[in-house]
This record gives structure tokens, sequence and C-alpha cells, in this order.
């Protein structure tokens, strides 16, 4: 599954250097590596890091509804970055739109991790969670209503369903270290989340530290999504979406998706940004359009096989 | 709605509606026109101008004890070429609680956004100028000479026309017929008939755009057909992800040449106007 998943994205990631405005085919040098290689490794970071998130999340939080985007992590991500882009931090110190991401990220996982230590239940956390979500999506349509710039009010559909027309170098080598500082911290979580899916005590009587988790869960969720989406802005469903999906092929233990969801979730983006420039619109149809159109019915498809085979 | 009228924020001070109706709006300005040709011996000492494009020739051509206001974005440097004048003077946006307070006796309005104002206003007896839009030299001159006329000012305003058709003829003629795009923030351009194109024709370059009116050129596009010359009028303003396509690090890979304007000079058809074809003739 692990192998396949990973061919299947390097197959994508290849296809994603094929297409593009210039048309479809090897393009011009400058057009190669100066437009559709930052794309596609932005790509390959911001999916990667939002499945992996969302698989980390599904299994700490013991809910398969949780999701960087729907606990308002991915908008307090956008928030950060929006913050610190429209007012000039980020032109001064280029370091402040991925920190600012991370920051915004840190606040909402701080604040769903909170949550979920007093929540008790499951539905409780995800209306908790659902309640930060609105308040960063909110938050990140005030910003921009009131940023100085007159683009900025446009540029709405950008943080809030993501988009990576045009990135450079600039902006992935910006996520990449972020991102990248995530994921190692959340994929070595694999053999705790396996003991907490037995329930805290128990996980806690095999000698898991429960508080500790959290704390390094949450950080590496914020890293891992908080730099892509200051690159990116915020795509949705992905972190829902992927680790969903994996069960099917590799089954429910939570440690088992980490690396599975991650690869999944870059060819995901990957799929959803080749699809955006496939699409012939004067602007690039943003990529949680396509997230969600592409991954929901086979979510959906999946979920009704299993409950049918129940 | 034309194609390029999606969630552009210039809106405001951008001509892009399609010639047949710039046309009509001109009737409507010479209709205002000869209207205000009899009050024009007592020239107006309240005048009121609520558009950008409107607020250059007001500065240009009237005494400033005679301007009541100006529009707001008359004081903003990146869209208007008399934003150091306009500091000065008091501007109001186009509604009309803060209008009437300054009991104007001429108000020019431009083509948006002020109509509701505007007839409020002549139902109040104050005289209103219509400006369609300017999309080329002869249309800023005309639109020169009427806003002249109705300040009274037709000597100035004359004078300016003749200067300005004078620095037109005066153009250097280019040696060799240049491409040149016109890339504004998103990948947003000026095709054929449109008033930065009759800028670069004045200038004698060639508008590389693939189209007549405004579309958008995406950057791989760009670079795949690069143009001669790329054309883009930086604001120094605060950052938006739109105005940084503009600076994208592959155009400096393929070594485009490149020249920065002055935002303000291409925003309106206007006395600056003029100030554009001579800097892209040089």
């Amino acid at each position: 599954m692990t192998a396949s998943l990973g061919l299947l994205a390097a197959v994508l990631a290849a296809a994603s250097l094929l297409v593009g405005a210039a048309g479809l085919g090897v393009p011009d040098p400058v057009i190669l590596w100066e437009v559709r290689a930052p794309r596609t490794v932005l790509a390959v970071l911001v999916g990667g890091g939002l499945g992996l998130a969302g698989a980390v999340m599904q299994g700490l939080l013991r809910n398969r509804l949780a999701d960087p985007g729907l606990l308002g992590v991915t908008g307090g991500a956008s928030l950060g970055a929006v913050l610190a882009y429209y007012w000039g931090l980020a032109a001064a110190v280029p370091l402040a739109l991925p920190l600012g991401g991370l920051a915004g990220a840190l606040a909402a996982a701080a604040l769903v991790f909170a949550l979920a230590a007093r929540a008790g239940t499951g539905a409780a956390l995800i209306l908790a969670g659902i309640a930060v979500a609105a308040i960063a999506t909110a938050a990140v349509a005030m910003a921009l209503s009131v940023a100085p710039n007159p683009f900025a009010l446009a540029e709405i559909t950008v943080w809030l369903l993501g988009s990576l027309e045009d990135r450079s170098w600039r902006d992935a080598a910006l996520a990449a270290p972020v991102v990248v500082a995530g994921a190692s911290l959340l994929l070595p979580l694999g053999a705790r989340l396996d003991a907490l899916a037995l329930g805290e005590a128990t996980a806690e009587s095999l000698g898991v530290p429960i508080a500790a988790t959290m704390r390094i869960a949450a950080l590496g969720a914020a890293l891992a999504v908080g730099g892509g989406t200051a690159a990116a802005g915020g795509i949705g469903f992905v972190g829902l979406i992927v680790p969903n999906l994996v069960r099917f092929g590799v089954g429910e233990r939570p440690g088992a998706l980490l690396l599975p969801s991650t690869l999944a979730g870059a060819a995901l983006v990957l799929a959803a940004d080749i699809a955006v420039r496939l699409v012939p619109l004067q602007q690039e149809l943003r990529l949680g359009v396509l997230t969600a159109l592409l991954g929901a019915p086979l979510l959906l498809h999946l979920a009704l096989r299993h409950a049918r085979l129940e | 709605m034309s194609r390029c009228g999606r969630r552009i924020p210039w809106r405001a001070v951008l001509p892009r509606r399609p010639r047949r109706a710039s046309r009509a709006g001109w009737r409507w300005a010479a209709l205002a026109l000869l209207l205000v040709a009899r009050a024009a011996d007592a020239k107006p000492a309240r005048v009121v101008s609520l558009n950008l494009c409107a607020d250059q020739f007001v500065v240009a051509l009237a005494d400033r004890p005679r301007i009541a206001a100006l529009s707001p974005l008359a004081a903003d440097p990146s869209l208007s070429a008399v934003a150091a004048e306009a500091a000065q003077i008091r501007r109001v946006r186009p509604v009309a609680e803060e209008v009437l307070p300054l009991q104007p006796d001429l108000a020019i309005v431009g083509p948006w956004g002020a109509a509701r104002v505007a007839a409020l206003l002549e139902r109040r007896g104050v005289v209103v100028l219509r400006l369609g839009l300017a999309e080329d030299f002869d249309a800023i001159l005309g639109q020169l000479r009427a806003v002249a006329a109705a300040l009274g000012e037709a000597e100035r305003g004359e004078a300016l026309a003749v200067s300005i058709a004078r620095e037109l003829a005066a153009l250097p003629p280019s040696p060799a017929p240049r491409r040149v795009l016109v890339w504004q923030a998103r990948g947003f351009v000026p095709g054929r008939g449109t008033l930065p194109d009759a800028v670069l024709r004045a200038a004698g370059l060639v508008n590389a755009a693939p189209f007549a009116g405004y579309g958008f050129v995406p950057l791989e596009r760009l670079l795949a057909d690069p143009p001669d010359l790329l054309v883009t009028a930086p604001a120094a303003g605060p950052p938006s992800l739109s105005e940084a396509l503009l600076e994208h690090p592959a155009l400096a890979r393929a070594a485009i040449p490149r020249a920065r304007i002055d935002p303000a000079w291409l925003a309106c058809g206007g006395p600056q106007t003029m100030r554009a074809a001579a800097a892209l003739a040089r």
C-alpha cells in the first residue's frame, strides 16, 4: 500500500511538471524549473503535511472526523499568514510568513487539544472544533476586508480555499523546513497512537506519556499544516478524507496510517493541482474546490461500501 | 459584465467598458456640455469632482479655492497623478450625505458609481458634467476641453490641450516596432482598443496582448512567448499576492527586458497620460 501510494504520488508529481497554462508536455526550461517545479514540490509538502496531520489528529483524538480544516488549525494558519503578509511583516522578514502561519496553527491546535482534554465526548470536541474553525475563517475574512491593499479582498479565495498558482522556489524554501520539522515530530508517533487506540488508561499503563504526546502532536500538526498553509492558503478536506481513504487499504491501526496518509495527501493535492490547471478558466479554480470534489465522492463511495460489508 | 470584470478592485478607476457604451457616455458628456455652456460666463465657484479621472482634469484647470472637493482616490499616490495636490484639498465619497453639504454649483462625475448622487444633484439644480471613458488621446483632449468649458477656463484648457498635442506629435518615431506587454496585478492585461494600448501606439510600440479589451495573460504563457518589453506599474503600497506575481523570479531567469512605470499614469486618461507615452518612447 505504502509503495503503491508512493508510486502514485511520484507519477502525479511527474504529470504536474507537464501541465500548465503554457500547454501540455515538456515546456521551456524556465517554466519547468521556475514555475512548475516549485509548484509540484509545494503540492507534495502541503498535501503530505495535511494528510499526516489529519492521520495523527484522528488517531490521537480517537475521532475519524478530526481534521486540521474542520477543527480550525488550517483556518488559524491562514489567519496568521494573512496578518503577517498584508501588513508588510513578511516583506521585511521573509520567515515571518511561515512563522505567522505556524503561530496561527499553533494557537488553534492548542485550543483544539485543550478542548479535547476537557470535552469528554467526541461530539463535544467536533462541535468546539467547528466553532474554532468558524472563528478562524471569519477572522481571515475580516483581516482581508480591512487589509490596506485593494487586491487583498479578492485574494480571500486563496486563503480560504487554497491555491498553488505561480508560487516560486522562495515559497517552497520557506515552507519546506517548517513542514519537514512537523513531519519529523509526527511520523515517530505511530507506536504511541497504537497504544492510545486502546484508551488513555491502557496507554498510560503501557508507558505512553499522554500529556507529552498531546503536546508533541499539537506542535507537529501546527508545523505540518502551518508551513504549507502560509504558502498555499487553507486547503480543506485533505486531512479528513485521506486517513479515511487509507484505512480501507491498511486497516484501522492508527500507527500504520501515518506514512501512507502522508503519501496519499501529497497525491490528492497533486491531483487537485493538476486538475485546476486543466480546467480552462481565466483564473484558476481553487484547490479546496477540487480536493472536496475529488475526495468527498470517493470517501462517500467507500463509506457506503463499508456500511454494506458490515 | 465583461470577462475582465471579475473581482478586479480597479473597478473604480480602470476604463474597461465596451467602446459602444463609451461613445454613448461621450454623447451624454456633449449634451451636458451644451447645458453647461450657458451658465459658463459665471464661473462655478464650488466645484466637486466625484471621479478620479475627473479629479486630474479639475486639478489641472481650476484654481484651488474653487475646488470644493475631489474624490477619495485623488490622494492615493498609487492611482492618482495629482496625489500631492489632492492631499491639500478636501475629499468626499460620492454619496449624497457627503456631497450635498458642500453646496456645489458644478459636479463632475465619471461613468461609474456616482449616478444616483449625480441625478440628485441635478434635481437640486446643480450643473452635472458626466465624463465618459477616455480610451485614446483624442478622447482625453475632448474631455479636457469639456471640463475646461464647464469650469469657465476654456483658454487654460485650450493651452493645455495644444501643449499635449504638440508633445504627442514630437514623440520620436520608434526605431523598430517592439512587442510590448503591459502586465498588471494578477496578470491583468489591456488589449487592443484600451487606453494603455493607445499609449503604446503613441510611443511607437506594438501591444503584444493577443486580444481586444481587457483580459489575463498567465505567467506561463508570458514565459512561453515573451514580449520584447514587459511593462509593469508597481505600487509602492502594502503587499498583495496579485502584485507579487509581477516580481516572480522566473521573469528574471527568463531575462525579459522590463520597464516599470508610475501606476498613476495608466489608471486614468488625463493630462498625465502623456507622461506614460513619453516614458515608454524612451
